[in-house]
């Protein structure tokens, strides 16, 4: 279902200028994108380059100064609150960093909270579902403070999993592990991927770029260069729906 | 299927649904938010507590009391008034001037009034010295009155009889004996028959008085009544100043009763037409009112206290409600990134904070219970109970305090920006 062959993501000109008191930061000088289903994109580029920046507004967590977005076919770049609200919970996942769960709350709560804000049947089911996906069930009663690190990544991953998004949106999401660990948790992501997922990973680690089927390169706001590795060309069906914008 | 019989459109229904669950969600954070804190939870909850606590309590004196006294008020009758001659300006000494209230007043009173239905004149005096054998109990409060009297004041023997008209109308030296008397000279019922010496005089013990109890510290039951004629041959000088009680045909009446009882006095004891009574009438409905205004005053100043403390209080939940917000900004970023709209942030913490309140209540309440209960142990204690309404409306109004310094830490919460909320240290 890629939408009449128009891109999941498609990013046009994107501005993003914060203000520092009087002075005017530009996290994003204009950054045109498309982003495939299916797709298991890295975005990499030294500290400060914009990754987060670009994406929180892919995420809808923020909106651009200028540009447009749409998600899906739909624009998102000028929408409510309450609307963008709306479209975080039911087509994006975050996975965080700083994995972000509740403490004092065990880890299927955790999984089940994305579920409290949108009307979807059969909660705990589809919780226990991506929990099982992550190969953490047995863990299901335990509080964060009882999981080892990987282990509370997984369950964010989880997390995200449970809404059913169209993409999920991982920003350095191995920052806080060691690189056994991390390995672990690219490899859930691969198998995501695998069984389809769309995942946009942030990451300063070559080697984890190197999973993904494309990596773009983000400089002072800009992209630098955007590459699409063998893995890529071995799926063609994404390939065709790439981005018209940048090759 | 259901759905269908109680003909809720699908969306709203699912809505509604959806509504429960989260509000259910909502409390369950809540709770655990509060576990989580429990010490300062109860320490921010104490203005509250206090206000519920006081609330039950008092609630509770204020309505055990005034029943009792309602009660007493409603036992004496409220159909009746009592008359007693009064001299308007400073000079009111008995028996002085031309002011007095005689027999043949009241008589008047009782053939020309058609709204009375039961008179007695009433001669009273606390110096009686009561003698039985070697035992002898002074100052007793002795009353004069008719067989009526037992009527009108709800008051009756329960061994042996109450004197009859013929005792009235001969004088007949006979005596009616509270129980606290009968104590006080070392006898029982066994004393009916026997003969009694009341200052010097000779009377015969017919009747005891059923027991009434104590009010207020006030022994009710030290008491003794014997006919008005024998009352005004022991007190001689009483003849041209004697109270009367009369009761009304009904309550409604006792205004017309009262109109009676005046027109014809005035026009006995000569007065003209804006010349002040020479008497007094005093009406034991008016006393119910005037006792009813005064618990409404005790209710209200109760009210200013609780506000007062409500408010306190409220300031306190809304400091912590504050910081619980600051404290928990990185989860609120959390919640906006997987789907929460503002809407659903506010109402998790004005939730929190109504829970949080009515915890507050829920303990204000069981402690104003256990401090009524406490109370009522005192045996002087009069029968006090909390009333349940006392209970909904302190638990109503602490939910409410709740909301009310809830708003602005949800307000708070609810417009962070994600991101920034996020990257809250
Ligand atoms: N809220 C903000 N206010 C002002 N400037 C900001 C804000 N957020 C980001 N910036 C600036 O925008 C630029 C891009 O920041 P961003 O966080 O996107 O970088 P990054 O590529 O994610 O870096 P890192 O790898 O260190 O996470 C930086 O110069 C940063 O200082
Ligand atoms: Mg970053």
């Amino acid at each position: 279902m890629s939408n009449n062959g128009r891109p999941l993501i498609e990013l046009g000109d994107i501005e993003k200028i914060y203000r520092v008191g009087t002075e005017l930061v530009r996290a994003l000088r204009g950054v045109s994108l498309g982003i495939a289903e299916n797709e298991y994109v890295a975005i990499m580029g030294p500290s400060g380059s914009g990754k987060s920046t670009l994406m929180n507004i892919v995420g809808c967590l923020d909106v651009p100064t200028s540009g447009t977005y749409s998600l899906r076919g739909q624009d998102v770049s000028r929408l409510s609150q309450s609307r963008l609200a709306r479209i975080r919970g039911r087509q994006i996942g975050f996975v965080f960093q700083t994995f972000e769960l509740l403490p004092r709350t065990t880890a299927l709560k955790n999984v089940q909270l994305p579920l409290m804000y949108t009307q979807v049947p059969h909660k705990k089911q589809r919780a226990i579902a991506a929990l099982t996906r992550v190969g953490l069930l047995d863990r299901a009663a335990h509080r964060p403070n009882q999981l080892s690190g990987g282990q509370k990544q997984r369950v964010a991953i989880a997390r995200a999993l449970a809404q059913e998004p169209d993409i999920i949106l991982a920003d350095e999401p191995t920052g806080n592990l060691d690189s056994q660990t991390g390995e672990e948790i690219m490899s859930i992501f691969d198998s995501l991927h695998a069984d389809g997922q769309t995942i946009i990973v942030v990451t300063h680690e070559e080697d984890i770029a190197a999973r993904c089927g494309r990596v773009i390169r983000l400089k002072d706001g800009l992209i630098s260069s955007d590459v699409r590795t063998d893995k890529a060309m071995a799926s063609r069906e994404s390939f065709a729906a790439a981005s018209p914008v940048l090759v | 299927m259901i759905r269908r019989l109680l003909g809720i459109p699908g969306r709203l229904w699912t809505g509604l649904i959806g509504g429960f669950a989260r509000s259910w969600q909502n409390i369950s954070t809540a709770l655990v938010q509060i576990w989580a804190n429990k010490g300062r939870s109860i320490l921010t909850t104490l203005g509250i507590i206090i206000a519920v606590t006081s609330t039950i309590t008092v609630v509770a004196f204020v309505k055990g009391f005034g029943d009792t006294m309602t009660k007493m008020v409603r036992g004496y009758g409220t159909k009746f008034m009592v008359v007693r001659p009064f001299r308007p300006g400073e000079d009111r000494r008995m028996g002085m001037g031309s002011v007095s209230l005689d027999l043949p007043d009241i008589e008047a009173v009782r053939t020309e009034s058609p709204h009375i239905q039961r008179l007695t004149p009433f001669v009273f005096s606390e110096q009686m010295e009561i003698v039985y054998g070697l035992e002898k109990a002074t100052d007793v409060p002795t009353r004069g009155v008719t067989e009526d009297y037992q009527v009108i004041r709800n008051y009756f023997v329960d061994a042996g009889r109450f004197f009859g008209p013929m005792e009235v109308q001969t004088s007949a030296q006979v005596i009616v004996l509270g129980r606290s008397v009968l104590k006080q000279l070392g006898c029982d019922e066994s004393i009916i028959g026997q003969f009694v010496h009341v200052n010097g005089h000779r009377f015969q013990a017919v009747g005891v008085l059923e027991a009434k109890g104590s009010m207020f510290g006030e022994d009710q039951d030290k008491t003794v009544m014997i006919p008005y004629t024998a009352a005004l041959n022991l007190l001689p000088d009483r003849r041209r100043w004697v109270f009367f009680l009369a009761e009304a045909t009904s309550e409604a009446e006792l205004d017309d009763a009262e109109g009676e009882i005046r027109r014809v006095l005035r026009r006995r004891h000569g007065l003209q037409p804006g010349q002040p009574d020479d008497f007094e009438i005093d009406r034991q409905d008016q006393n119910v009112r005037e006792f009813e205004k005064i618990r409404n005053i005790a209710s209200a100043s109760l009210a200013g206290i609780v506000s007062i403390s409500l408010l306190v209080g409220g300031i306190g939940i809304m400091n912590v409600m504050l910081v619980s917000v600051t404290e928990r900004t990185r989860e609120i970023g959390l919640r906006k990134s997987i789907g929460g709209r503002r809407r659903d942030i506010l109402l998790q913490f004005l939730t929190e904070a109504v829970v949080l309140c009515t915890i507050g209540g829920l303990i204000g309440v069981v402690l104003g219970y256990i401090l009524t209960i406490i109370a009522s142990l005192h045996p002087q204690m009069v029968a006090i109970e909390v009333p349940l309404w006392s209970v909904a409306l302190a638990l109503g109004f602490s939910a409410g305090a709740g909301v009310v310094f809830g708003i602005i830490p949800a307000c708070k919460a609810a417009i962070l920006h994600p991101i920034e909320a996020l990257r809250h240290e």
